[in-house]
C-alpha cells in the first residue's frame, strides 16, 4: 500500500512539473518592457558572411545584423541610408556615393568609405547567387573618408537597386577572412546575433545592438527567427501564438491562419507559365515561326489554370513585366485570347496543319496536376507534348536540352528582367537567341536616360509579347501572415517584407 | 568479454566505412547539378561554375570520398554548405536533443510495456483483450498522426503544453519536460505496443514453464516469482524488440522533430537532405550509424547479463 502511495506521489510530482512549464506564447526577452519579434522562416541563413549573403527569403538575416548602403521603400523606390547621396557622371560609368561618418560596427570599428569599397569588391568576387548585381564593377575606391567612387565597365541600372539589397551589405573589416565569418556576423545593423543561444538551421536569436545609429528604425528590442521545414509545424506554432509573422508557402493552410486571427498580407512576386526558349528553331524548327509561338499562347486557358492549379492566388497576365514597372501595359494582357480553333488555324497557316511534336521536361516541382493540363491544352491545337522526367530540371533547361518548358521566375526591375530573362546572354535565354531589336532596346535600357530607358522597356515588353517569346499564365501571389499584434508593409520585388516594415500594431 | 567487445567494435568500424561509402556514392549519384542546387535558380551559370570549382565538385567521386574519409577519421567532418557551421559542431549540439527524446521514449515504452504486458499476461480476461486491441491500434496509427492529434488537443485546445520548440534542460527542468512530453508520447506509442505484445507473449510462455510451478510450490511469493524470475527469462526477446524499436525511433524522430520544430538531428536531416547539403548529410549518416552500432552492442551485453545461457565468450 505504501509503495503504491509513493508511486502515486511521484507521478503527481512529475505531472505538476510538466504542467508548471505550461505553454502559451513564448515569454519575451529578459527585462521588463522588452519587446520581441518572432518570425517564422522557410529557410535557414545560408551564410552570415556579408560578401556571400543571399536575399529574398533570407533578407531579414542580413537586415538584422548589417546595414545596406541604400534602402528601398515598400514600393521599391531606392532611398538614402548609409549612403546619403549618389550621383552618376554623364557616361553613367562612374558612381559617386557620399557616406555617413558617424557609424560604428558592433566591434567598435569605424564605417568609412574605404570599408565600403572593400565590401563592394568582396561581394563582387564572392559566391552569392546575386553576385552579378555588381558584375560591371571594375573598381571601388575611397576618394576621401566619406566619398566612395565606383567605376563600372559599362552602365548598369541594376547597381543602385543592388546597393539596397545584399550587394550593399557592409561588414566590419576585422571580420574579413575570420574563421567564423560565416556564423558570426559583425555589422552595424539594429541587432547582434546571439551565437550562444542560436542553433543554426533551427532558431536564430538577435539582441539589441546598443551602438546602432538609427534606433527609430528598430521596432523591437529583440528578434527571433525560427526555421520551420514543415508547414504544419508552422501552423501549429502560429495557432499557439509562438510566431508573430511568417511567409506561408502552403496555401492550403491559409484559411486556418485566418481562423486563428492572422492577417493574410498578399503580394505578387513571380510570374509563371511556359517559356519558349527555342525562338530560333534550332531544336524544334516549328518554333522559329512567330505564328506557331502565338498559337501556343492562344492554346492555354489562363483563367482556369489559375483557378485549378493556382487555387486562385494570382492575376492572369500575358506579359512578364509587372504592374509596378513603367513597361507594363494592361492592354497587352488581352493579346492572345483562349481560342484553340483559331490557334489550330494559325498553325495550319504556318505550315503545320497536323501540328508537331514538342519535347518538354517534367519534375516533381510541377506537381501531378500540371503536366496533364499542359498536355491536354496543347493537344487541343494539334501539338503533341512528349514529357521526359528530369532529375535536374533547371540544369536541363539551361543546358539547353528542351525547346520549351514550364517555369516560374521573378518579376524583377526592368533592366534586371532584361539581363536575366530576355537579353542575348541572359541566363534564361539558354539558346542565346539574339534579336537585333531586343539588343538595341536593351542597350537603351542600360545606358539611356531614365525617360529613354522607360520608353525602351515599354517598347521591349510590347515587342516580346507580340513575338510570343514567352507564354505567361499568371503572376503568383505570395502571402505573409501576421498576428493580431503585428502589421507589415509588403515589399515590392521581394519574397518577404523588409525587417523595419514589420511593426507592432498600435 | 573483452575480446567480444573488441571484435564487435572492429566489425562496427567496418560497418561504418561501408555505410558511409554507400551514402556518399548515393548522394553524388543522385543526379542533378549539385552546385546549381546550392546556388538556386537566380544565379548565373558562371556563379554556379565558380561554386562547383570552390567545392571541388568536378573531381572524381571516389577521390572526393577518400578526402572526406581522411578528414573524418581526424574528426573533421567539414563545413555545412548551407549554413557555414562546422558539421561536427552541428551534429554534437543536436545529438543531445534527439537522444533526450529517443531515450525518454524508449524508457517510457519499456516501463509501460512491462506494466501492460505483465498485466495482460497475468490477468487475462477483459484486461488482456483491451490491451491487445489497444496495442494493435497503436501500432497501426502512424506516429506523426498521433503527434498532430496530441498537438491539437493538448497544446492548442487545452494549452497544457508547447506546440513547438524545445527548452534546454539547463534553462529550466520543468519547461524542458513540458517541451518533450508530447514528442516523447508520440514517439513511444508504436514501440510501447510492440514491446507490450512481446512481453505479454514471453510472460505467458514463461508462466507455463515447470520452474514457475516449482517456485510457487516452494512458497515463493507471486510478486517475486514474476519480477525476479519470469521477467528475466521473458526479458531476452523483449530486449531484442526494444533494440529494433530504438533504431526505428531514430527514424521516427525525424518526423516528430519536424512536427514539433525541435532542433535535433532529425529536423536538420530533413533540411540537409532537401537542400543537398552533402557534408552535413554525411555527418548525420555517420552519427546515426555510430549510435546504432553502440546500441546493438549495449543490448547484446545486457542480454548476456540477463541470461547467462546466451553469454558469449
Amino acid at each position: 500500500m505504501a509503495r503504491h502511495l509513493k508511486a502515486l506521489a511521484a507521478a503527481a510530482a512529475a505531472l505538476s512539473l510538466m504542467v508548471a512549464g505550461c505553454s502559451g506564447g513564448d515569454a519575451g526577452g529578459g527585462a521588463a518592457a522588452e519587446t520581441t519579434l518572432t518570425l517564422g522562416s522557410i529557410t535557414q541563413a545560408t551564410t552570415f558572411a556579408a560578401k556571400d549573403m543571399r536575399w529574398a527569403n533570407e533578407s531579414f538575416y542580413g537586415q538584422a545584423v548589417y546595414d545596406t548602403l541604400l534602402i528601398a521603400d515598400p514600393e521599391g523606390k531606392v532611398q538614402p541610408h548609409v549612403a546619403t547621396e549618389w550621383t552618376y557622371d554623364t557616361a553613367k560609368t562612374k558612381l559617386t556615393l557620399k557616406i555617413r561618418t558617424d557609424i560604428k560596427f558592433s566591434d567598435g570599428e569605424k564605417l568609412t568609405a574605404d570599408v565600403v569599397a572593400q565590401n563592394l569588391k568582396r561581394f563582387r568576387d564572392g559566391v552569392s547567387p546575386n553576385k552579378n548585381l555588381l558584375e560591371e564593377l571594375a573598381d571601388a575606391k575611397a576618394v576621401d573618408e566619406s566619398t566612395v567612387e565606383l567605376t563600372l565597365k559599362q552602365p548598369d541600372p541594376g547597381v543602385i537597386v543592388g546597393l539596397s539589397r545584399n550587394a550593399g551589405l557592409i561588414a566590419s573589416p576585422k571580420s574579413f577572412g575570420a574563421a567564423d565569418e560565416k556564423t558570426k556576423p559583425v555589422g552595424s545593423g539594429p541587432y547582434v546575433l546571439d551565437t550562444e543561444k542560436t542553433v543554426p538551421g533551427t532558431e536564430y536569436y538577435f539582441k539589441k545592438n546598443p551602438t546602432y545609429w538609427k534606433p527609430e528604425m528598430r521596432k523591437y528590442d529583440n528578434l527571433v527567427v525560427k526555421v520551420f521545414t514543415d508547414p504544419t509545424a508552422l501552423l501549429n506554432a502560429a495557432k499557439s501564438g509562438q510566431v508573430n509573422g511568417s511567409n506561408v508557402i502552403d496555401r492550403g493552410t491559409l484559411k486556418e491562419y485566418e481562423a486563428s486571427g492572422y492577417t493574410l498580407n498578399k503580394f505578387e512576386l513571380d510570374w509563371l507559365g511556359v517559356i519558349l526558349y527555342d525562338r530560333g528553331g534550332s531544336m524544334t524548327p516549328a518554333m522559329k515561326d512567330v505564328r506557331v509561338r502565338r498559337a501556343i499562347n492562344m492554346a492555354f486557358d489562363r483563367a482556369s489554370i489559375l483557378t485549378t492549379y493556382g487555387q486562385g492566388f494570382g492575376t492572369v497576365t500575358e506579359q512578364i513585366f509587372p504592374p509596378r514597372s513603367a513597361a507594363f501595359d494592361k492592354s497587352l494582357d488581352s493579346t492572345y485570347k483562349y481560342d484553340p480553333a483559331a490557334a489550330k488555324a494559325l498553325l495550319a497557316q504556318a505550315g503545320f496543319p497536323n501540328g508537331f511534336t514538342l519535347k518538354m521536361p517534367t519534375s516533381p516541382l510541377m506537381g501531378t496536376t500540371l503536366p496533364p493540363i499542359i498536355q491536354q491544352q496543347l493537344k487541343d491545337i494539334g501539338v503533341t507534348v512528349e514529357f521526359t522526367q528530369s532529375t535536374d530540371y533547371i540544369g536541363d533547361m539551361l543546358a539547353p536540352k528542351y525547346s520549351a518548358a514550364w517555369m516560374q521566375l521573378q518579376t524583377d526591375e526592368d533592366f534586371a528582367l532584361y539581363k536575366f530573362q530576355i537579353g542575348p546572354v541572359a541566363t534564361w535565354n539558354p539558346f542565346k537567341y539574339a534579336d537585333p531589336k531586343v539588343t538595341a532596346l536593351g542597350a537603351t535600357m542600360r545606358a539611356g536616360s531614365d525617360a529613354d530607358a522607360a520608353a525602351a522597356a515599354k517598347e521591349l515588353n510590347a515587342y516580346i509579347v507580340d513575338q510570343a517569346w514567352f507564354v505567361p499564365w499568371y503572376r503568383t501571389q505570395g502571402v505573409f501572415v501576421t498576428d493580431a499584434k503585428t502589421q507589415v508593409k509588403t515589399q515590392a520585388g521581394n519574397a518577404i517584407p523588409y525587417l523595419w516594415n514589420i511593426t507592432p500594431k498600435a | 568479454m573483452g575480446s567480444f567487445i573488441a571484435r564487435r567494435l572492429i566489425s562496427g568500424a567496418v560497418l561504418l566505412v561501408v555505410i558511409t561509402t554507400l551514402a556518399f556514392l548515393l548522394l553524388y549519384a543522385g543526379g542533378g547539378d549539385i552546385a546549381r542546387k546550392i546556388m538556386g535558380d537566380q544565379a548565373t551559370q558562371e556563379a554556379v561554375a565558380q561554386k562547383a570549382r570552390e567545392l571541388g565538385l568536378n573531381r572524381p567521386v571516389l577521390s572526393q570520398y577518400s578526402d572526406w574519409l581522411r578528414h573524418a577519421v581526424q574528426g573533421d567532418l567539414g563545413v555545412s554548405w548551407f549554413n557555414g557551421q562546422q558539421v561536427t559542431r552541428a551534429v554534437t549540439t543536436r545529438l543531445s536533443v534527439t537522444l533526450s527524446l529517443v531515450i525518454g521514449a524508449i524508457t517510457v515504452a519499456a516501463l509501460l510495456a512491462i506494466l501492460l504486458g505483465v498485466t495482460a499476461a497475468l490477468r487475462r480476461g477483459w484486461a488482456d483483450r483491451v490491451i491487445q486491441v489497444g496495442a494493435v491500434i497503436a501500432q497501426a496509427i502512424p506516429n506523426f498522426l498521433v503527434a498532430l492529434f496530441l498537438v491539437l488537443v493538448f497544446a492548442i485546445n487545452l494549452k497544457l503544453f508547447r506546440a513547438t520548440g524545445y527548452v534546454q534542460p539547463a534553462t529550466n527542468i520543468g519547461r524542458w519536460i513540458n517541451s518533450i512530453t508530447l514528442p516523447v508520447a508520440a514517439l513511444c506509442i508504436g514501440s510501447t505496443a510492440s514491446v507490450t505484445q512481446q512481453i505479454r507473449g514471453s510472460v505467458i510462455d514463461a508462466l507455463r514453464q515447470d520452474y514457475v510451478r516449482t517456485l510457487r510450490a516452494r512458497g515463493l511469493s507471486f510478486r517475486r516469482t514474476i519480477f525476479k524470475h519470469v521477467l528475466r527469462n521473458a526479458g531476452g526477446p523483449a530486449l531484442a524488440v526494444l533494440a529494433v524499436q530504438f533504431v526505428g525511433m531514430l527514424g521516427g524522430a525525424v518526423i516528430i522533430e519536424q512536427v514539433f520544430a525541435i532542433p535535433g538531428l532529425g529536423q536538420i536531416s530533413v533540411l540537409a537532405t532537401q537542400q543537398g547539403d552533402i557534408p552535413l548529410v554525411m555527418g548525420l549518416v555517420l552519427v546515426m550509424a555510430v549510435i546504432v552500432v553502440i546500441v546493438n552492442l549495449a543490448i547484446d551485453l545486457i542480454q548476456g547479463w540477463l541470461n547467462p545461457k546466451v553469454r558469449l565468450r
